[in-house]
Protein backbone atom coordinates (compact mmCIF):
# COMPACT_ATOMS: atom_id res chain seq x y z
CA UNK A 1 0.00 0.00 0.00
CA UNK A 2 3.39 2.28 0.17
CA UNK A 3 2.69 4.98 -2.52
CA UNK A 4 5.65 7.08 -4.24
CA UNK A 5 6.94 9.91 -2.40
CA UNK A 6 3.96 12.57 -3.99
CA UNK A 7 5.95 15.32 -6.03
CA UNK A 8 5.86 18.81 -4.05
CA UNK A 9 2.50 19.35 -3.79
CA UNK A 10 1.34 22.23 -6.38
CA UNK A 11 -0.76 24.66 -4.87
CA UNK A 12 -4.19 24.39 -6.52
CA UNK A 13 -7.43 23.28 -4.71
CA UNK A 14 -8.22 19.71 -4.80
CA UNK A 15 -11.30 19.56 -7.05
CA UNK A 16 -13.98 19.19 -4.00
CA UNK A 17 -14.69 15.42 -3.96
CA UNK A 18 -18.62 15.02 -4.17
CA UNK A 19 -19.29 12.83 -0.90
CA UNK A 20 -19.81 8.93 -2.26
CA UNK A 21 -17.91 9.33 -5.46
CA UNK A 22 -14.50 8.58 -5.29
CA UNK A 23 -14.46 6.01 -2.89
CA UNK A 24 -16.59 3.61 -5.99
CA UNK A 25 -13.75 4.17 -8.39
CA UNK A 26 -12.55 1.71 -9.56
CA UNK A 27 -8.85 3.14 -9.60
CA UNK A 28 -8.66 4.44 -5.72
CA UNK A 29 -10.46 0.99 -4.48
CA UNK A 30 -8.54 -0.19 -1.71
CA UNK A 31 -5.96 2.60 -1.43
CA UNK A 32 -5.30 4.94 1.32
CA UNK A 33 -6.59 8.02 1.38
CA UNK A 34 -7.52 11.05 2.66
CA UNK A 35 -10.01 13.68 1.78
CA UNK A 36 -10.20 17.10 3.33
CA UNK A 37 -12.53 20.03 3.20
CA UNK A 38 -13.21 23.28 5.07
CA UNK A 39 -16.08 24.79 6.43
CA UNK A 40 -15.37 28.17 4.71
CA UNK A 41 -12.81 28.74 2.28
CA UNK A 42 -13.32 32.32 1.81
CA UNK A 43 -12.39 34.86 4.93
CA UNK A 44 -14.01 38.20 4.52
CA UNK A 45 -12.31 40.91 6.49
CA UNK A 46 -14.76 43.79 7.53
CA UNK A 47 -15.43 46.53 9.92
CA UNK A 48 -16.23 43.73 12.37
CA UNK A 49 -13.39 40.74 11.82
CA UNK A 50 -11.99 39.78 15.17
CA UNK A 51 -10.13 36.62 13.75
CA UNK A 52 -11.75 33.54 12.47
CA UNK A 53 -12.05 29.82 13.22
CA UNK A 54 -12.44 27.36 10.19
CA UNK A 55 -13.44 23.94 10.38
CA UNK A 56 -11.31 21.55 8.42
CA UNK A 57 -12.47 18.07 8.26
CA UNK A 58 -12.31 15.01 6.38
CA UNK A 59 -11.86 11.18 6.35
CA UNK A 60 -9.47 9.14 6.24
CA UNK A 61 -9.87 5.67 3.78
CA UNK A 62 -7.72 2.96 5.56
CA UNK A 63 -8.26 -0.37 4.14
CA UNK A 64 -5.01 -1.86 5.81
CA UNK A 65 -4.36 -2.79 9.45
CA UNK A 66 -1.65 -0.21 9.50
CA UNK A 67 -2.92 2.97 11.66
CA UNK A 68 -2.27 6.48 10.27
CA UNK A 69 -1.85 9.83 11.20
CA UNK A 70 -3.40 12.63 9.87
CA UNK A 71 -0.90 16.08 9.63
CA UNK A 72 -3.25 19.23 9.12
CA UNK A 73 -0.62 22.25 7.64
CA UNK A 74 -2.01 25.71 6.91
CA UNK A 75 0.25 28.02 5.91
CA UNK A 76 -0.44 31.76 4.40
CA UNK A 77 1.47 34.14 2.27
CA UNK A 78 5.17 34.58 2.88
CA UNK A 79 6.29 37.50 4.32
CA UNK A 80 10.05 38.47 4.62
CA UNK A 81 10.63 39.50 8.07
CA UNK A 82 13.24 41.86 9.63
CA UNK A 83 14.58 41.44 13.06
CA UNK A 84 16.62 43.22 15.76
CA UNK A 85 18.54 42.00 18.27
CA UNK A 86 19.31 44.57 21.49
CA UNK A 87 22.07 44.33 23.20
CA UNK A 88 23.43 46.25 25.61
CA UNK A 89 26.66 48.95 25.20
CA UNK A 90 27.34 51.12 28.52
CA UNK A 91 24.60 49.99 30.15
CA UNK A 92 22.04 51.09 27.47
CA UNK A 93 20.20 48.29 25.47
CA UNK A 94 20.75 49.39 21.94
CA UNK A 95 19.31 47.74 18.29
CA UNK A 96 21.86 45.84 16.17
CA UNK A 97 21.97 46.09 12.51
CA UNK A 98 18.28 44.84 11.19
CA UNK A 99 18.41 40.74 9.25
CA UNK A 100 16.15 39.98 6.83
CA UNK A 101 14.77 36.77 7.01
CA UNK A 102 12.81 35.31 3.72
CA UNK A 103 10.84 32.37 3.60
CA UNK A 104 9.01 32.89 6.48
CA UNK A 105 4.99 32.35 5.68
CA UNK A 106 2.40 35.26 7.36
CA UNK A 107 0.67 32.21 9.05
CA UNK A 108 1.77 28.77 9.79
CA UNK A 109 -0.34 25.97 12.00
CA UNK A 110 0.24 22.64 12.18
CA UNK A 111 -2.08 20.54 13.56
CA UNK A 112 -1.85 16.88 14.36
CA UNK A 113 -2.93 14.03 16.06
CA UNK A 114 0.37 12.91 17.82
CA UNK A 115 3.31 15.34 17.96
CA UNK A 116 5.03 15.43 14.48
CA UNK A 117 8.50 13.83 15.76
CA UNK A 118 6.27 10.91 16.57
CA UNK A 119 4.70 10.81 13.07
CA UNK A 120 7.45 10.89 10.87
CA UNK A 121 11.20 11.16 11.66
CA UNK A 122 13.61 14.10 11.24
CA UNK A 123 14.62 14.30 7.82
CA UNK A 124 10.99 13.28 6.15
CA UNK A 125 9.61 15.94 8.31
CA UNK A 126 12.33 18.08 6.94
CA UNK A 127 11.99 17.03 2.82
CA UNK A 128 8.55 17.72 3.10
CA UNK A 129 8.71 21.11 4.93
CA UNK A 130 6.31 20.05 7.81
CA UNK A 131 6.28 21.90 11.30
CA UNK A 132 7.62 24.87 12.18
CA UNK A 133 11.40 23.71 12.96
CA UNK A 134 11.50 22.85 8.64
CA UNK A 135 10.18 25.80 7.35
CA UNK A 136 12.97 27.13 4.96
CA UNK A 137 13.65 30.93 6.86
CA UNK A 138 16.93 31.89 6.51
CA UNK A 139 18.68 35.21 6.03
CA UNK A 140 20.22 34.93 2.76
CA UNK A 141 21.63 38.41 2.53
CA UNK A 142 23.85 37.10 5.33
CA UNK A 143 25.29 34.53 4.06
CA UNK A 144 28.21 34.16 1.94
CA UNK A 145 30.22 31.34 0.17
CA UNK A 146 34.01 30.65 0.94
CA UNK A 147 36.40 28.02 1.00
CA UNK A 148 36.94 25.77 4.36
CA UNK A 149 39.23 23.15 4.56
CA UNK A 150 39.91 22.65 0.91
CA UNK A 151 35.88 22.19 0.78
CA UNK A 152 34.91 24.92 -1.89
CA UNK A 153 31.27 27.12 -1.71
CA UNK A 154 30.53 26.29 2.73
CA UNK A 155 27.69 28.63 3.32
CA UNK A 156 28.34 30.38 6.23
CA UNK A 157 26.38 33.19 7.69
CA UNK A 158 27.66 36.66 9.21
CA UNK A 159 25.76 36.10 12.02
CA UNK A 160 27.83 33.31 13.11
CA UNK A 161 26.49 30.71 15.95
CA UNK A 162 24.05 32.97 16.94
CA UNK A 163 22.01 32.07 13.82
CA UNK A 164 19.65 29.75 15.65
CA UNK A 165 18.98 31.93 17.62
CA UNK A 166 18.03 34.55 15.40
CA UNK A 167 16.06 31.74 13.83
CA UNK A 168 14.25 30.38 16.12
CA UNK A 169 13.27 34.26 17.79
CA UNK A 170 11.22 34.98 14.15
CA UNK A 171 9.33 31.81 14.74
CA UNK A 172 8.79 32.57 19.08
CA UNK A 173 7.57 36.45 18.17
CA UNK A 174 4.90 35.03 15.50
CA UNK A 175 4.46 32.44 17.86
CA UNK A 176 3.89 34.98 20.48
CA UNK A 177 1.55 36.64 17.60
CA UNK A 178 -0.88 33.80 17.41
CA UNK A 179 0.61 33.30 13.55
CA UNK A 180 2.41 30.66 13.98
CA UNK A 181 1.09 27.37 16.69
CA UNK A 182 1.38 24.00 16.53
CA UNK A 183 -1.33 21.61 17.80
CA UNK A 184 -0.30 18.36 18.77
CA UNK A 185 -3.76 17.00 19.11
CA UNK A 186 -5.03 19.71 16.84
CA UNK A 187 -6.92 16.63 14.53
CA UNK A 188 -9.45 14.88 16.49
CA UNK A 189 -11.47 12.24 14.77
CA UNK A 190 -14.74 12.79 15.80
CA UNK A 191 -15.99 9.29 14.05
CA UNK A 192 -14.34 6.09 12.49
CA UNK A 193 -12.28 7.32 10.02
CA UNK A 194 -13.72 11.07 10.26
CA UNK A 195 -11.52 13.69 11.61
CA UNK A 196 -12.14 17.57 12.14
CA UNK A 197 -8.90 20.09 12.94
CA UNK A 198 -9.45 24.10 13.95
CA UNK A 199 -7.81 26.67 12.08
CA UNK A 200 -7.44 30.04 14.51
CA UNK A 201 -6.86 33.04 12.34
CA UNK A 202 -6.00 35.84 14.76
CA UNK A 203 -7.31 39.34 14.06
CA UNK A 204 -3.53 40.20 12.38
CA UNK A 205 -3.47 37.52 9.94
CA UNK A 206 -2.27 38.77 6.70
CA UNK A 207 -4.68 38.44 3.99
CA UNK A 208 -4.37 36.30 0.73
CA UNK A 209 -4.09 33.36 -0.34
CA UNK A 210 -3.26 30.12 2.10
CA UNK A 211 -2.69 26.25 1.62
CA UNK A 212 -3.61 23.74 3.47
CA UNK A 213 -1.87 20.37 2.98
CA UNK A 214 -3.70 17.63 4.76
CA UNK A 215 -1.13 14.63 4.58
CA UNK A 216 -1.42 11.41 5.59
CA UNK A 217 1.02 9.20 7.42
CA UNK A 218 1.77 5.43 7.95
CA UNK A 219 4.82 3.85 10.00
CA UNK A 220 6.27 7.17 9.59
CA UNK A 221 5.98 7.82 5.53
CA UNK A 222 3.52 10.11 3.61
CA UNK A 223 1.03 7.84 1.84
CA UNK A 224 -1.62 10.75 0.85
CA UNK A 225 -1.82 14.02 0.63
CA UNK A 226 -5.27 16.42 0.04
CA UNK A 227 -4.59 19.81 -0.93
CA UNK A 228 -6.45 22.97 0.14
CA UNK A 229 -7.14 27.04 -0.17
CA UNK A 230 -8.45 29.29 1.44
CA UNK A 231 -8.30 32.88 0.82
CA UNK A 232 -8.51 35.89 3.30
CA UNK A 233 -9.51 39.36 1.69
CA UNK A 234 -10.69 42.57 2.80
CA UNK A 235 -14.28 43.55 1.86
CA UNK A 236 -16.33 46.71 1.70
CA UNK A 237 -15.35 49.88 3.15
CA UNK A 238 -12.10 47.99 4.53
CA UNK A 239 -11.34 46.86 0.93
CA UNK A 240 -12.27 50.90 -0.37
CA UNK A 241 -10.05 52.34 2.79
CA UNK A 242 -6.90 50.10 2.07
CA UNK A 243 -6.90 50.62 -1.68
CA UNK A 244 -7.35 54.36 -1.52
CA UNK A 245 -4.21 54.66 0.69
CA UNK A 246 -2.18 52.44 -1.45
CA UNK A 247 -3.24 53.62 -4.86
CA UNK A 248 -3.88 57.47 -4.12
CA UNK A 249 -1.50 57.63 -1.42
CA UNK A 250 -1.35 61.96 -1.35
CA UNK A 251 -4.75 62.50 -2.13
CA UNK A 252 -5.62 60.12 0.84
CA UNK A 253 -3.37 62.14 3.41
CA UNK A 254 -4.96 65.19 2.12
CA UNK A 255 -8.16 63.86 2.41
CA UNK A 256 -7.64 62.94 5.93
CA UNK A 257 -6.23 66.40 6.94
CA UNK A 258 -9.49 67.63 5.51
CA UNK A 259 -11.75 65.32 8.02
CA UNK A 260 -9.60 66.18 10.63
CA UNK A 261 -9.80 70.52 10.20
CA UNK A 262 -13.58 70.27 8.99
CA UNK A 263 -13.91 68.23 12.49
CA UNK A 264 -12.64 70.24 14.73
CA UNK A 265 -14.20 73.57 13.01
CA UNK A 266 -17.62 71.67 13.47
CA UNK A 267 -17.07 70.92 16.92
CA UNK A 268 -15.75 74.95 18.01
CA UNK A 269 -19.49 75.91 16.60
CA UNK A 270 -21.39 73.46 18.03
CA UNK A 271 -19.98 74.18 21.19
CA UNK A 272 -20.05 78.35 21.19
CA UNK A 273 -23.92 78.47 20.06
CA UNK A 274 -24.53 76.97 23.16
CA UNK B 1 -17.64 47.07 20.30
CA UNK B 2 -14.57 46.18 18.69
CA UNK B 3 -13.69 47.57 15.26
CA UNK B 4 -11.13 46.39 12.25
CA UNK B 5 -8.64 49.30 11.33
CA UNK B 6 -7.80 48.72 7.71
CA UNK B 7 -4.22 49.90 7.69
CA UNK B 8 -3.31 48.83 11.01
CA UNK B 9 -4.88 45.90 10.33
CA UNK B 10 -5.89 44.95 14.18
CA UNK B 11 -9.06 45.34 15.75
CA UNK B 12 -9.56 47.49 18.70
CA UNK B 13 -12.15 48.65 21.12
CA UNK B 14 -13.72 51.71 19.95
CA UNK B 15 -15.56 53.65 22.74
CA UNK B 16 -12.16 53.10 24.47
CA UNK B 17 -10.32 55.13 21.78
CA UNK B 18 -12.74 57.56 21.50
CA UNK B 19 -12.42 57.88 25.33
CA UNK B 20 -8.74 58.29 24.97
CA UNK B 21 -9.47 60.95 22.70
CA UNK B 22 -11.43 62.81 24.90
CA UNK B 23 -8.87 62.82 27.51
CA UNK B 24 -5.93 63.46 24.94
CA UNK B 25 -8.11 66.42 23.40
CA UNK B 26 -8.79 67.59 27.11
CA UNK B 27 -5.41 67.82 27.96
CA UNK B 28 -4.43 69.32 24.90
CA UNK B 29 -6.98 72.25 24.94
CA UNK B 30 -5.67 72.99 28.13
CA UNK B 31 -2.11 73.37 28.19
CA UNK B 32 -1.89 74.63 24.06
CA UNK B 33 -0.23 71.31 23.30
CA UNK B 34 -0.72 68.61 20.53
CA UNK B 35 -0.60 65.94 23.18
CA UNK B 36 1.05 63.31 20.82
CA UNK B 37 3.39 62.55 23.10
CA UNK B 38 0.58 61.44 25.40
CA UNK B 39 -1.18 58.78 22.89
CA UNK B 40 1.24 57.42 20.75
CA UNK B 41 2.47 55.14 23.96
CA UNK B 42 -0.86 54.23 24.74
CA UNK B 43 -1.59 53.54 20.89
CA UNK B 44 1.15 51.20 21.00
CA UNK B 45 0.38 49.66 23.88
CA UNK B 46 -2.58 48.70 22.62
CA UNK B 47 -1.04 46.88 19.86
CA UNK B 48 -1.24 49.01 16.90
CA UNK B 49 1.62 49.51 15.08
CA UNK B 50 3.90 52.06 15.76
CA UNK B 51 3.97 53.87 12.10
CA UNK B 52 0.35 53.36 11.87
CA UNK B 53 0.04 54.56 15.60
CA UNK B 54 2.72 58.21 15.38
CA UNK B 55 1.14 58.89 11.84
CA UNK B 56 -2.45 58.51 12.55
CA UNK B 57 -2.36 60.26 15.51
CA UNK B 58 -0.80 63.25 14.09
CA UNK B 59 -4.65 63.78 12.22
CA UNK B 60 -6.08 63.51 15.42
CA UNK B 61 -3.58 66.48 16.45
CA UNK B 62 -4.83 68.60 13.60
CA UNK B 63 -8.49 68.12 14.38
CA UNK B 64 -8.17 69.49 18.51
CA UNK B 65 -5.67 71.81 17.71
CA UNK B 66 -8.14 73.49 14.85
CA UNK B 67 -11.05 73.46 17.57
CA UNK B 68 -8.58 75.07 19.91
CA UNK B 69 -7.06 77.53 17.89
CA UNK B 70 -10.39 79.09 16.83
CA UNK B 71 -11.62 79.32 20.62
CA UNK B 72 -8.59 81.02 21.50
CA UNK B 73 -8.95 83.43 18.19
CA UNK B 74 -12.23 84.31 19.42
CA UNK B 75 -9.93 85.24 22.83
CA UNK B 76 -7.75 87.69 20.25
CA UNK B 77 -4.99 84.91 21.57
CA UNK B 78 -3.64 83.88 18.35
CA UNK B 79 -0.48 85.65 16.91
CA UNK B 80 -0.65 84.66 13.66
CA UNK B 81 2.47 86.45 12.32
CA UNK B 82 4.95 84.55 14.19
CA UNK B 83 2.96 81.66 14.10
CA UNK B 84 2.90 81.74 10.50
CA UNK B 85 6.88 82.05 10.10
CA UNK B 86 7.06 79.46 13.04
CA UNK B 87 4.53 76.96 10.29
CA UNK B 88 6.82 77.94 7.38
CA UNK B 89 10.18 76.39 9.39
CA UNK B 90 7.98 73.44 11.07
CA UNK B 91 6.68 72.58 7.16
CA UNK B 92 10.44 72.70 6.31
CA UNK B 93 11.06 70.35 9.15
CA UNK B 94 8.33 67.72 8.83
CA UNK B 95 9.52 67.01 5.24
CA UNK B 96 13.34 66.82 6.54
CA UNK B 97 12.29 64.66 9.66
CA UNK B 98 9.64 62.45 7.18
CA UNK B 99 13.03 61.38 5.77
CA UNK B 100 15.18 60.81 8.55
CA UNK B 101 12.45 58.93 9.79
CA UNK B 102 12.55 56.43 6.43
CA UNK B 103 16.05 56.43 7.22
CA UNK B 104 16.36 55.23 10.93
CA UNK B 105 13.66 53.04 10.16
CA UNK B 106 15.89 51.18 7.34
CA UNK B 107 18.91 51.25 9.77
CA UNK B 108 16.52 49.58 12.51
CA UNK B 109 17.78 52.19 15.04
CA UNK B 110 14.12 54.02 14.85
CA UNK B 111 12.81 53.31 18.71
CA UNK B 112 16.20 53.92 19.72
CA UNK B 113 16.04 57.47 18.34
CA UNK B 114 12.39 57.87 19.42
CA UNK B 115 12.97 56.46 23.06
CA UNK B 116 16.32 58.83 23.35
CA UNK B 117 14.25 62.21 22.52
CA UNK B 118 11.50 61.33 24.71
CA UNK B 119 13.92 60.67 27.41
CA UNK B 120 16.18 63.70 26.53
CA UNK B 121 13.73 66.84 25.43
CA UNK B 122 10.54 65.45 27.69
CA UNK B 123 13.35 64.94 30.64
CA UNK B 124 14.80 68.08 30.27
CA UNK B 125 11.74 70.23 29.38
CA UNK B 126 9.56 68.41 32.02
CA UNK B 127 12.23 68.69 35.07
CA UNK B 128 12.55 72.88 34.28
CA UNK B 129 8.57 73.61 33.78
CA UNK B 130 8.17 71.45 36.96
CA UNK B 131 11.52 73.41 39.01
CA UNK B 132 10.27 76.60 37.60
CA UNK B 133 6.88 76.77 38.77
CA UNK B 134 7.59 74.64 42.25
CA UNK B 135 9.77 77.51 43.44
CA UNK B 136 7.06 79.90 42.25
CA UNK B 137 3.87 78.06 44.23
CA UNK B 138 6.44 77.85 47.22
CA UNK B 139 7.13 81.82 47.28
CA UNK B 140 3.07 82.31 47.04
CA UNK B 141 2.53 79.85 49.63
CA UNK B 142 4.90 81.22 51.92
CA UNK B 143 4.19 84.64 51.32
CA UNK B 144 7.26 85.70 50.28
CA UNK B 145 7.83 88.23 47.37
CA UNK B 146 8.92 86.47 44.27
CA UNK B 147 12.74 87.56 43.41
CA UNK B 148 12.57 89.98 40.90
CA UNK B 149 12.59 88.07 37.39
CA UNK B 150 15.18 88.68 34.96
CA UNK B 151 12.90 90.04 32.31
CA UNK B 152 15.14 90.52 29.33
CA UNK B 153 15.58 88.77 26.55
CA UNK B 154 18.81 86.63 25.63
CA UNK B 155 20.82 89.57 23.72
CA UNK B 156 21.02 87.73 20.20
CA UNK B 157 17.39 87.78 19.23
CA UNK B 158 18.35 91.38 18.96
CA UNK B 159 21.47 90.77 17.00
CA UNK B 160 19.89 89.05 14.44
CA UNK B 161 18.63 90.49 10.72
CA UNK B 162 15.08 90.28 9.90
CA UNK B 163 13.45 91.94 12.52
CA UNK B 164 9.70 91.93 12.50
CA UNK B 165 7.00 93.79 14.65
CA UNK B 166 4.70 90.74 16.64
CA UNK B 167 2.26 93.38 17.98
CA UNK B 168 0.22 90.82 19.28
CA UNK B 169 3.10 89.22 21.18
CA UNK B 170 4.35 92.47 22.18
CA UNK B 171 7.98 91.53 20.19
CA UNK B 172 10.26 92.97 18.19
CA UNK B 173 12.82 90.57 16.86
CA UNK B 174 14.52 88.76 14.24
CA UNK B 175 12.27 86.67 12.25
CA UNK B 176 15.16 83.62 12.11
CA UNK B 177 14.82 81.98 15.89
CA UNK B 178 11.17 81.09 15.72
CA UNK B 179 11.68 79.86 12.09
CA UNK B 180 14.42 77.85 13.28
CA UNK B 181 11.80 76.80 16.29
CA UNK B 182 9.66 75.92 13.42
CA UNK B 183 12.00 73.94 12.09
CA UNK B 184 12.88 71.86 15.07
CA UNK B 185 9.36 71.64 16.09
CA UNK B 186 9.15 70.06 12.55
CA UNK B 187 11.76 67.69 12.91
CA UNK B 188 10.41 66.34 16.22
CA UNK B 189 6.35 66.15 14.73
CA UNK B 190 7.67 63.54 12.12
CA UNK B 191 10.12 61.39 14.61
CA UNK B 192 8.11 61.55 17.67
CA UNK B 193 4.87 61.72 16.30
CA UNK B 194 4.09 65.18 18.57
CA UNK B 195 3.21 68.22 17.44
CA UNK B 196 5.83 69.60 19.34
CA UNK B 197 3.61 71.90 21.53
CA UNK B 198 5.98 70.62 24.46
CA UNK B 199 8.89 72.09 22.83
CA UNK B 200 7.47 75.62 21.65
CA UNK B 201 5.35 76.74 24.56
CA UNK B 202 8.00 76.82 27.30
CA UNK B 203 10.57 78.00 23.97
CA UNK B 204 8.36 80.73 23.41
CA UNK B 205 7.69 81.36 27.25
CA UNK B 206 11.41 81.31 28.26
CA UNK B 207 13.15 82.56 25.27
CA UNK B 208 11.05 84.77 23.28
CA UNK B 209 9.55 85.94 26.02
CA UNK B 210 6.39 86.63 24.12
CA UNK B 211 3.39 87.90 25.81
CA UNK B 212 1.89 84.79 28.05
CA UNK B 213 -1.47 84.92 26.72
CA UNK B 214 -0.82 84.37 23.10
CA UNK B 215 1.67 81.50 23.89
CA UNK B 216 -0.78 78.73 23.70
CA UNK B 217 -2.94 79.83 20.94
CA UNK B 218 -0.40 80.69 18.94
CA UNK B 219 1.64 77.09 19.65
CA UNK B 220 -1.67 75.27 18.11
CA UNK B 221 -1.99 77.29 15.26
CA UNK B 222 1.67 76.27 13.78
CA UNK B 223 0.84 72.79 15.11
CA UNK B 224 -1.94 72.56 12.69
CA UNK B 225 0.03 73.40 10.11
CA UNK B 226 2.78 71.08 10.86
CA UNK B 227 0.93 67.99 11.68
CA UNK B 228 -1.19 68.62 8.97
CA UNK B 229 2.02 68.53 6.50
CA UNK B 230 3.36 65.44 8.57
CA UNK B 231 -0.25 64.01 8.15
CA UNK B 232 -0.44 64.37 4.04
CA UNK B 233 3.60 63.21 4.11
CA UNK B 234 3.24 60.41 5.73
CA UNK B 235 0.33 58.86 3.86
CA UNK B 236 1.94 59.69 0.80
CA UNK B 237 5.29 58.16 1.62
CA UNK B 238 4.98 55.92 3.71
CA UNK B 239 0.98 54.57 3.41
CA UNK B 240 0.62 54.56 7.45
CA UNK B 241 -2.41 56.84 8.43
CA UNK B 242 -5.56 54.96 8.92
CA UNK B 243 -8.30 56.97 8.23
CA UNK B 244 -10.88 54.87 11.13
CA UNK B 245 -8.38 55.34 13.50
CA UNK B 246 -7.75 58.73 13.35
CA UNK B 247 -11.51 59.61 12.75
CA UNK B 248 -12.15 57.33 16.29
CA UNK B 249 -9.69 59.40 18.05
CA UNK B 250 -10.61 63.16 16.65
CA UNK B 251 -14.35 62.18 17.34
CA UNK B 252 -13.61 62.53 21.20
CA UNK B 253 -10.62 64.40 20.49
CA UNK B 254 -12.62 67.19 19.60
CA UNK B 255 -15.02 67.66 22.09
CA UNK B 256 -12.48 67.26 25.02
CA UNK B 257 -10.32 69.85 23.81
CA UNK B 258 -13.40 72.41 23.94
CA UNK B 259 -13.76 71.62 27.57
CA UNK B 260 -10.23 71.71 28.01
CA UNK B 261 -9.67 75.16 26.19
CA UNK B 262 -13.05 76.78 28.59
CA UNK B 263 -10.95 75.50 31.69
CA UNK B 264 -7.66 76.50 31.18
CA UNK B 265 -9.08 80.48 32.32
CA UNK B 266 -9.86 79.13 35.58
CA UNK B 267 -6.45 77.97 36.72
CA UNK B 268 -3.50 79.43 38.02
CA UNK B 269 -0.48 79.76 35.31
CA UNK B 270 2.12 78.33 37.85
CA UNK B 271 -0.21 75.43 38.65
CA UNK B 272 -0.96 74.96 34.90
CA UNK B 273 2.58 74.86 34.06
CA UNK B 274 3.40 72.55 37.15
CA UNK B 275 0.78 70.00 36.35
CA UNK B 276 2.13 69.96 32.68
CA UNK B 277 5.61 69.46 33.78
CA UNK B 278 4.88 66.52 35.65
CA UNK B 279 3.22 64.99 32.99
CA UNK B 280 5.83 65.91 30.42
CA UNK B 281 8.70 64.51 32.93
CA UNK B 282 6.53 61.03 33.54
CA UNK B 283 5.75 60.30 29.79
CA UNK B 284 9.50 60.85 29.07
CA UNK B 285 11.12 58.75 31.60
CA UNK B 286 8.61 55.79 31.27
CA UNK B 287 9.66 56.18 26.93
CA UNK B 288 13.21 56.60 28.34
CA UNK B 289 13.03 53.33 31.02
CA UNK B 290 13.08 51.07 27.98
CA UNK B 291 16.76 51.92 27.34
CA UNK B 292 17.72 50.54 30.46
CA UNK B 293 15.73 47.71 31.79
CA UNK B 294 16.61 44.49 30.19
CA UNK B 295 14.16 43.39 27.44
CA UNK B 296 12.16 40.37 28.19
CA UNK B 297 12.82 39.39 24.72
CA UNK B 298 16.68 40.39 23.51
CA UNK B 299 15.08 40.37 19.79
CA UNK B 300 12.44 42.06 17.97
CA UNK B 301 10.31 42.57 14.98
CA UNK B 302 11.71 45.80 13.38
CA UNK B 303 8.75 47.35 11.06
CA UNK B 304 9.04 48.29 7.71
CA UNK B 305 9.27 44.84 5.19
CA UNK B 306 9.25 44.81 1.85
CA UNK B 307 8.33 48.73 1.39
Amino acid sequence: MFQALPPEPAPVVAPAPAPGVIERSVATEGEVRVAAALTDAQVKVDSSFRGASIVLYGAVFNPSDVPADVVVVVRGPDAPVRLVKKTRNMGVWLNSRPVLFEGAPGFYMTASTRPLSDVADFGQLRRLGVGVDHLRIDAPQESRTVTRYGVRDVVVSRLGEDYLDWRRAVIRLKEAAALYNTDPDGVQFVDRGLFRAEVELPTVAPTGKYYAEVWLFQEGAPVSVSNLTLTVEKVGLERDIYEFAHRRPWSYGVLCVILAALTGYAASRVFRSR
Amino acid sequence: MDIYLPIAEVSVNWPFLVMLGALVGFVSGLFGIGGGFLMAPVLVFMGIPPTVAVASQASHVVASSTSGVIRYSGMKAVDYRIGGIMAVGGALGALAGVELFRYLRLLGQADLVVAVSYLVFLGAIGSMMLYESLTQILHRVRGETPPRKERRRPMWLYGLPFRMRFPRSGLYISAIPPFGLGVFAGILSAIMGVGGGFILVPAMLYVLRMRAGVVVGTSLFQIIITTAITTILQAGRNQTVDIVLSTILLLGGVVGAQFGARLSGRFRAEEMRAALGLIVLLVGIQMGLELFVRPSDLFLLAPGVGD
